[in-house]
């Protein structure tokens, strides 16, 4: 039964969507104390309620509790359920940091998750959702959640702070997950990117792909950045502009990195030339971390791999960023799952930094939310 | 000579020789045989019709197919645990004997009395656990989702019990396991044809309910009470070499079948509250999947569970080492059963328990000499609160006197005191100081040492509880001076407990950075290990008494207590170094380059490690300890070096020391997680220690703990320190990306070059080189020849190799290593083309099954070699405990009655959970009522289900699914139908089974298994609907409209259903319009004809049911020994209201009652006589007058006979009288003529027929004789001629 003893309890509003998010699928509850507690403004910040919302929406049978000065949350997690969601992200947090959980959750719904996200879709804090499409999506696919119905597509563009973009994300309900062997990362050989500009002159696009392409041109020859200029209903409600780029291995590896233009109002006006060329090396020191894993996924590709089943997965990853560290203790706590964590040192070879190689058995998870026909 | 005698060859003429030389001549002459026909006759083999041919190819393809099962990873450990054998069987079925003779088969041992299960070595490579099954339907269900094999005994002489049936059905829900059938009492038969036939019957039957061909094994007879030795043999040789095939529920998950149960709780609880909780530990061996710490478990018949511990032992009934030899010498036949007091010498975590023969831990034994002991230690109450509260009185009428009544009038007791009895003398005793003192004493010491006795095994008592106190400060005080006091023989033990990868690592650190700060190392190192979530809110000194207090676990006290008398002991030679080169090296450079400051950080945080690792050694680090270590190190804390340390970890340090009682919280907590910011700094020039860092080194983790230990000052007011958690980092900002924090300058050339071979443009390994791999594949494949040509193509390093050669022989192999190389390129050379060959013809067509196994198989090979080369400790962290272990789990919160009334016969199974398992919440499940039940099953009436490991009652509602997904409501389950069945309870995953019983109590006299059936579904709401008709009366009438009222109570209600569709009872269909003022709820509707006022108008709607939220698990194994088998639940209304005596409230109207119809009266037909004008003759009513009264003179007169007249007429009457008489008389002798006539003409005809027979037997007999004759003559002539 659901005892009180059973229940996780954390001090602080960080990691909040990590531990919401595995509470959901351990079926844990979770007890988070003290959110800003000490602040002027305490208790939880808009983009955090719209988050417990979207949780609310996409499960069925979860108790939320907040006090009355919302500096404590308690969370008794339903099961997954899926379906047909329309959902306002606040626009203080890009639909990255939704979307990032809702890879977590999606493959394990009852029914097939179909989402319209609405809100910032490139910020400067969050993932954007370009470079999930192009790094998190592939990383599934490696897991076997695949099918004609997962796609992220993003249909307006929303700068912020007034945001107005759009996406879709669907995803079919797997039963089980395959375990993973991603060790080998292979070898670059593309480098794509998309260079956006909204409410701006198209022209912005075009100057940040000369500076990136100035950079890359070293390393490799093949490289091809799309200028993307939205207009009218699909370009939001602010201006600005930015750029994204992923780097495709050999063995199917995308490491990405991106960069987005100040919001209007906000601190001073970044020139397109050094933001392409900032992005550009945002991308190398992303090759020189490594791994078979981009460092915004690695706690993706952990979460999955700890759900597989009961076999021996591993994957080779750059150094573990601040994010992932605590994911993966959040991962103890949860799962009582521990990694075996081995550096490798990076030889003589000119291949970056060292490496971190992580193997897990997983628990042996199921989708309990699947019905059975 | 002798060449004379020898007889001359013969021909065979026969036999298989012959024949194979006829065959041969027959193929020498071609003419061929029968299994030549295809050769013979080629065109009545041939392709007749292709479609036919794609059919029959279609068929066997399916066939083949048919055949293959998903390929699973074979996930089965390398030392599997053993087999699990129920013994299975009605009573007086022969069980305990044959689970002896199995024993005493393999083990040469007799086990007297069997209790639990029983672990045997029962070859090289196969352990089994033999268990006896009952027939309590609780220990029939527990034991089907833990049996391996189950051997079912049938008692031949009765033929099958309903238990057999029973226990096949509950083994098919849950996995269906290998079953034997085992039939006994086979010597009752008397005669061999019956023993035959009874066979032959009971075999078919078995098969019908298992599998055709399922074993059964026939046990003869008995001699001297035992099964015929050979026998034996066999069924034991046939259950060593038995094969498995694995069960979906129990490789996903965890279980142990406990062998060995001991009560750990404090005896001084259990003194003073026998009822509380209880902590256990249950031992067994670990099946089917792996099994973490601090997960959840369910113990059928008991409850959920968290295993707050669990640890390894070694191996209590190993296999034998590999050898090279056939059988088990007797040495290596182990039994262990410590249930049955079979096992000798068990080693504990912190125990050593013997076995003294008979006497067993969990029966209370109250032998005389040991009931004034059991008096003394069950007193709840210390000696002086007894006396202070005693009263006695001396006189009958007088008040009782208490203990202060005699302090106060001590002087004035009178004389008669000396009649006191030996309790009054003591009261008085105790009025005087001294004296009472004294007695007092030596009872208490008394009652102390007998608590010592009893409390040694469990491992302390307070006086070593209060030694060990003070032990512990001076041992405390001594490690701040970086002694580690360490048990010499435990040492072994130890190393093993803690975590290799780190527990070592920091010695010659901690031992060069000792001088330099003694007091650092202890403030630091109790920081470090009771930093937490930061739950604090308590001064420290609040914190040390609440630690000496918190936690008082005699085990861990005697643990303790056992290192303080160890022997001082260098702990640098006592642990074996595995890493530490690394740490030490990494430690030595941030001590060598960073400032003073940080590098004393540094030193901190690896002595405070060290420290934690030693603790942990000695034993899992109790609360005591780090409490009490708490106090002398804050102080000094406080008073010395804060200003070594950074101000941030100065706040870090306080926040910990407030928040130390609840220590045991995971060490990484918050402080580490800073350090992680810290170390990532480093991380780019140092390798670190990534393990150490993300999951510290304590791996207690019981966080559920700082939630409410919040220390209350005088019970009001909490102590509100100033919490100042890093709050940036508690509070920080929630973002998964990694920013880079010192970027590199990406114009520099060597920056550039530093990951130029991440691209595709850099430089290659070898073995992927396109190029290098391009030129060995020439060297290998590069000799060919061209057979149209008829040219010889030379690989090119093929002739350098030749070329080679002949140097080398000219150089007369100078070097040995060039030939070796040219070996190995010969080598491989051949297996290369060996590939290429397979690929061509063996591995052609791969299908995609072979594909998938590979695959699986590799995985496997995967998992078996990922750990394979990490010790135990290591593994179990990675992996969590494997199954094939013995392990030792402790579990928190037992209720008492587990303990008090623990049943060795009874089995107890710790079942692990997957996640959400432990969660409750809607079920929903295909449902099918067993065909052999005998009533069917009625919505909400409590049943228990046993789905999963757990077996409980809910209440269920049963549905059907309509054709539109509609899920509606059935009262009843259907008869021979599945149906679904929804129930609030434990989330078990879909896919498995379950059945459901109507009671567990008692014994039933039918089959008892009510339904079996699949879980579907789980969710937290459910969608089950119920019809609901309302009904309204029409009020008014007009055409087709008519208003409708009674259907509901207001407009708005009305307004609800606008458009609804509605109907009468006679068919008319119609639609809800508009609400109406009038009367409230009615409305208007319209039809498509007009209504009648006698119709009902009705609607038909779906109204959601709630399903009852109860779910009470089946506690059993709770219930007093020898009343296991009658917990009963909550009882169905039916049952209530036969127990009470109250009959239903029979509804008038439901009453089956007679019917009485009454005559239906119809009124005359009335015609318009317009209408009787116009209608044809014979359509026209036909209202004949009625005939009126004859009138008189119509009427005949009566006829009056004159005397004369009367006479003749009596004559007359009188002769036909006669005459009649007569006709009857002539008619019966006619009959009887006749008779007599036909009976003579069946005589002669007899007669004739005869004659006639005669006549023919005559005939036919003289024929026959002529025809003899004829032959005889006719062969004689024959013969005649011959001679």
């Amino acid at each position: 039964m659901a005892t009180q003893a059973n229940s996780l309890s954390y001090a602080g509003c960080n990691f909040l969507r990590q531990r919401l998010v595995l509470s959901t699928l351990s079926g844990r509850p979770v007890k988070i104390r003290k959110i800003r507690a000490r602040d002027d403004n305490p208790g939880l910040r808009d983009f955090e309620a719209s988050f417990i919302r979207l949780l609310d929406k996409i499960t069925n049978g979860s108790r939320i509790e907040i006090n009355q000065t919302g500096t404590t949350l308690y969370y008794q997690p339903g099961l997954l359920y899926g379906g047909s969601v329309e959902h306002d992200c606040s626009v203080l947090r890009g639909i990255g940091y939704y979307l990032e959980s809702l890879l977590c959750l999606a493959p394990f719904m009852k029914h097939p998750l179909k989402i319209v996200l609405r809100g910032v879709t490139n910020d400067q804090v969050d993932p954007s959702v370009d470079v999930l499409k192009a790094t998190a999506l592939p990383l599934l696919k490696q897991f076997g959640i695949d099918g004609e119905s997962f796609e992220l597509k993003i249909v307006r563009r929303g700068m912020p702070p007034g945001g107005g973009g759009e996406v879709v994300f669907s995803c079919p309900v797997r039963k089980v997950l395959k375990p993973i062997q991603l060790t080998d990362p292979g070898k670059i050989k593309r480098i794509r990117g998309m260079a956006y500009s909204v409410r701006v002159s198209p022209q912005m696009a075009n100057r940040i792909v000369d500076s990136a392409r100035s950079i890359l041109n070293k390393f490799i020859p093949d490289i091809y950045i799309y200028t993307d200029h939205m207009k009218g209903v699909n370009s939001g409600k602010s201006p600005g502009f930015g750029l994204s780029l992923v780097a495709e291995t050999t063995s199917g590896t995308f490491l990405s990195a991106e960069l987005a233009s100040n919001p209007q109002g906000q601190g001073a006006a970044v020139l397109p030339e050094d933001l392409g060329r900032n992005c550009a090396w945002l991308l190398l020191e992303e090759i020189y971390r490594g791994g078979c894993v981009d460092s915004t996924n690695q706690s993706l590709a952990l979460l999955l791999m700890t759900l597989g089943q009961q076999d021996v997965s591993k994957v080779l990853l750059g150094p573990l960023s601040p994010y992932t560290i605590e994911f993966l203790r959040h991962l103890k706590s949860f799962f009582q799952i521990m990694f075996k964590i081995e550096t490798k040192p990076c030889g003589e070879e000119l291949k970056g930094g060292d490496k971190v190689l992580m193997t897990c058995v997983g628990i042996g998870f199921s989708n309990l939310s699947k019905t059975l026909k | 000579m002798e060449t004379k005698d020898q007889k001359k060859h013969r021909k065979k003429n026969s036999g298989p020789k012959a024949e194979k030389k006829k065959k041969r001549h027959l193929q020498d002459l071609q003419l061929g045989d029968e299994e030549d026909a295809r050769k013979r006759n080629p065109k009545a083999f041939a392709v007749q019709s292709a479609v036919r041919m794609a059919r029959s190819f279609h068929r066997t393809q399916d066939l083949k197919t048919k055949k293959h099962h998903i390929p699973v990873v074979d996930r089965t450990p390398l030392e599997p645990p053993p087999i699990v054998v129920v013994v299975m069987g009605p009573p007086k079925v022969g069980k305990s004997t044959l689970i002896q003779c199995l024993i005493r088969n393999f083990t040469r041992q007799k086990l007297t009395e069997i209790r639990g299960p029983v672990t045997i070595v029962s070859g090289k490579k196969r352990r089994l656990t033999i268990i006896e099954c009952g027939c309590d339907i609780n220990m029939m269900i527990d034991l089907a989702k833990v049996a391996d094999l189950v051997l079912m005994l049938i008692d031949a002489s009765f033929g099958f019990e309903m238990e057999t049936f029973e226990f096949l059905n509950i083994c098919q829900v849950h996995g269906f396991p290998k079953i034997m059938g085992v039939l006994t009492h086979l010597d009752s038969f008397k005669h061999n044809k019956q023993l035959k036939k009874t066979k032959k019957r009971l075999k078919h039957r078995f098969w019908t309910e298992v599998y055709p061909g399922a074993k059964l094994f026939y046990l003869s007879g008995m001699v001297h009470g035992e099964y015929q030795n050979q026998e034996i043999h066999n069924l034991g040789r046939f259950i060593t070499v038995m094969k498995f095939r694995p069960l979906t529920w129990q490789t996903s998950h965890p279980y142990v079948l406990a062998d060995r149960m001991e009560d750990l709780t404090n005896p001084e609880d259990i003194r003073t509250n026998i009822k509380c909780d209880r902590k256990v530990s249950l031992y067994g061996y670990l099946r089917g999947a792996h099994l973490k710490n601090k997960s959840q478990i369910h113990m059928p018949g008991v409850g959920d569970f968290a295993v707050s511990d669990i640890s390894f032992l070694p191996d209590p009934c190993a296999l034998p080492e590999q050898q090279k030899k056939r059988c088990l010498n007797e040495k290596e036949k182990l039994v262990y059963a410590p249930l049955s007091g079979v096992g000798g010498v068990l080693y504990d975590k912190d125990a050593v328990y013997v076995d003294l023969g008979g006497s067993h831990g969990f029966q209370d034994e109250v032998g005389p000499t040991h009931e004034l002991v059991q008096s003394l230690i069950s007193t709840h109450s210390t000696i002086d609160a007894k006396m202070a509260s005693s009263r006695v009185t001396l006189f009958s009428d007088s008040k009782p006197l208490g203990s202060e009544d005699i302090d106060n009038q001590g002087l004035l007791m009178p004389k008669e005191e000396k009649q006191m009895d030996l309790k009054t003398g003591r009261m008085r005793r105790k009025a005087i100081f001294g004296d009472e003192d004294e007695s007092g004493d030596s009872d208490d010491e008394e009652n102390d040492e007998i608590s010592e006795d009893d409390e040694l095994e469990n491992g302390s008592s307070d006086e070593e509880a209060e030694e060990e106190e003070n032990a512990e400060m001076t041992d405390q005080y001594m490690a701040g001076k970086g002694v580690k006091r360490r048990k010499l023989e435990e040492l072994e033990e130890d190393s093993e407990m803690d975590l290799p990868a780190f527990a070592d690592s920091d010695d010659d650190l901690e031992r060069s950075s000792a001088e330099e700060g003694e007091a650092e190392e202890a403030d630091e190192s109790s920081e470090e290990e009771d930093c937490t979530a930061g739950e604090g809110g308590i001064s420290g000194s609040k914190a040390v008494g609440e630690g000496s207090k918190a936690g008082l676990s005699p085990a861990n006290r005697q643990s303790d207590r056992v290192n303080l008398e160890k022997s001082l002991l260098m702990k640098k030679a006592a642990l074996p170094t595995s890493d530490s080169g690394h740490c030490t090296a990494e430690e030595a450079f941030a001590s060598e380059d960073e400032s003073e400051e940080s590098s004393s950080l540094g030193a901190e945080e690896e002595d405070s490690e060290n420290e934690e690792a030693v603790r942990k050694k000695l034993s899992k680090p109790s609360q005591v300890s780090s409490g009490q270590k708490l106090g002398p190190r804050n102080l000094i804390d406080e008073t010395s070096d804060i200003e070594d340390l950074l101000k941030e970890e100065e706040d870090y340090k306080e926040e910990n020391n407030d928040s130390k009682e609840t220590s045991g919280a995971l060490k990484w907590k918050e402080d580490l997680s800073r350090k992680a910011a810290e170390a990532f700094l480093r991380q780019q020039q140092a390798a670190p220690n990534l393990r150490k860092l993300i999951y510290g080194t304590v791996a207690e983790d019981n966080e559920e703990e700082d939630g409410d230990t919040r220390e209350e000052l005088g019970g009001l007011f909490r102590v509100n320190q100033p919490d100042r958690e890093c709050k940036h980092k508690a509070d920080s900002l929630d973002c998964s990306r990694f920013l880079v924090e010192a970027p590199h300058d990406w114009d520099l050339e060597e920056v550039m070059n530093s990951i130029r071979d991440c691209f595709v443009t850099g430089k290659w390994e070898d073995d992927k080189d396109a190029a290098k791999v391009l030129a060995e594949d020439e060297e290998l494949y590069g000799d060919f020849e061209d057979l149209e040509t008829g040219d010889v193509h030379k690989g090119k390093s093929d002739s350098d190799t030749q070329n080679e050669e002949v140097e080398k022989e000219v150089k007369e192999e100078i070097d040995p290593n060039e030939e070796e190389s040219a070996k190995k390129k010969h080598l491989d050379k051949k297996r290369k083309l060996k590939e290429m060959f397979d690929a061509e013809y063996d591995e052609g067509e791969s299908t995609y099954f072979d594909d998938l196994k590979g695959e699986m198989q590799k995985q496997a090979q995967l998992n078996r070699a990922e750990f394979e080369d990490q010790d135990d400790e290591a593994r179990v962290q990675y992996e969590g405990f494997r199954p094939g272990m013995y392990v030792r789990v402790e579990i928190e919160n037992v209720p008492c009655e587990f303990v008090q009334n623990f049943d060795p016969h009874y089995p107890i199974i710790l079942g692990g959970l997957g996640n959400s398992e432990g969660n409750v919440g809607y079920v929903q499940m295909r449902l099918k009522k067993h065909r052999w039940y005998k009533k069917i099953l009625k919505s909400r009436d409590p049943i228990i289900f046993s789905v999963g490991w757990r077996r409980f009652q809910t209440i269920p509602l049963y549905y059907i699914e309509d054709h539109n997904g509609r899920q509606r409501l059935l009262k009843y389950t259907p008869q021979h139908m599945h149906c679904g069945a929804a129930f609030w309870g434990p989330i078990t995953p879909q896919g498995t089974g379950f059945l459901a019983i109507q009671s567990v109590s008692g014994i039933m006299p039918d089959f008892r298994i009510a339904a079996t059936g699949v879980v579907l579904d789980l969710d937290k709401s459910i969608k089950i609907v119920k019809k609901l008709k309302l009904t309204g009366f029409p009020y008014k009438i007009f055409k087709n409209t008519s208003f409708i009222k009674g259907m509901f109570n207001s407009a708005l209600e009305v307004a609800k259903f606008e458009g609804a569709v509605i109907r009468t009872v006679s068919g008319i269909r119609g639609q809800i319009k508009k609400a109406l003022r009038a009367p409230e709820g009615a409305f208007r509707a319209s039809f498509e004809d007009k209504l009648l006022m006698s119709d009902i108008v009705f609607m038909q709607t779906w109204y959601p049911v709630s399903i009852p939220a109860f779910y009470n698990p089946v506690t059993s194994l709770l219930k007093a020994v020898g009343e296991k088998d009658t917990w009963s639940g909550m009882r169905t209304t039916g049952q209530l209201r036969l127990a009470h005596g109250v009959r239903l409230k029979a509804n008038k109207d439901s009453l089956y009652k007679p019917i009485l119809r009454q005559k239906k009266h119809f009124n005359s037909l009335h015609i318009p006589k317009a209408l009787q004008k116009a209608l044809p003759f014979k359509n026209k009513p036909k209202t004949q007058a009625k005939a009126g009264k004859v009138p008189k003179d119509r009427r005949r007169p009566a006829v009056i006979r004159e005397p004369h007249e009367r006479k003749i007429l009596a004559l007359l009457d009188a002769l036909s009288t006669v005459h009649s008489q007569k006709m009857k008389k002539a008619k019966e002798q006619q009959h009887l003529h006749n008779k007599e006539h036909f009976r003579a003409k069946q005589k002669e005809e007899e007669e004739k027929l005869k004659r006639q027979k005669d006549l023919r037997k005559k005939l036919f007999r003289i024929q026959g004789q002529k025809e003899r004759r004829n032959q005889k003559s006719s062969l004689k002539g024959a013969e005649g001629q011959l001679q």
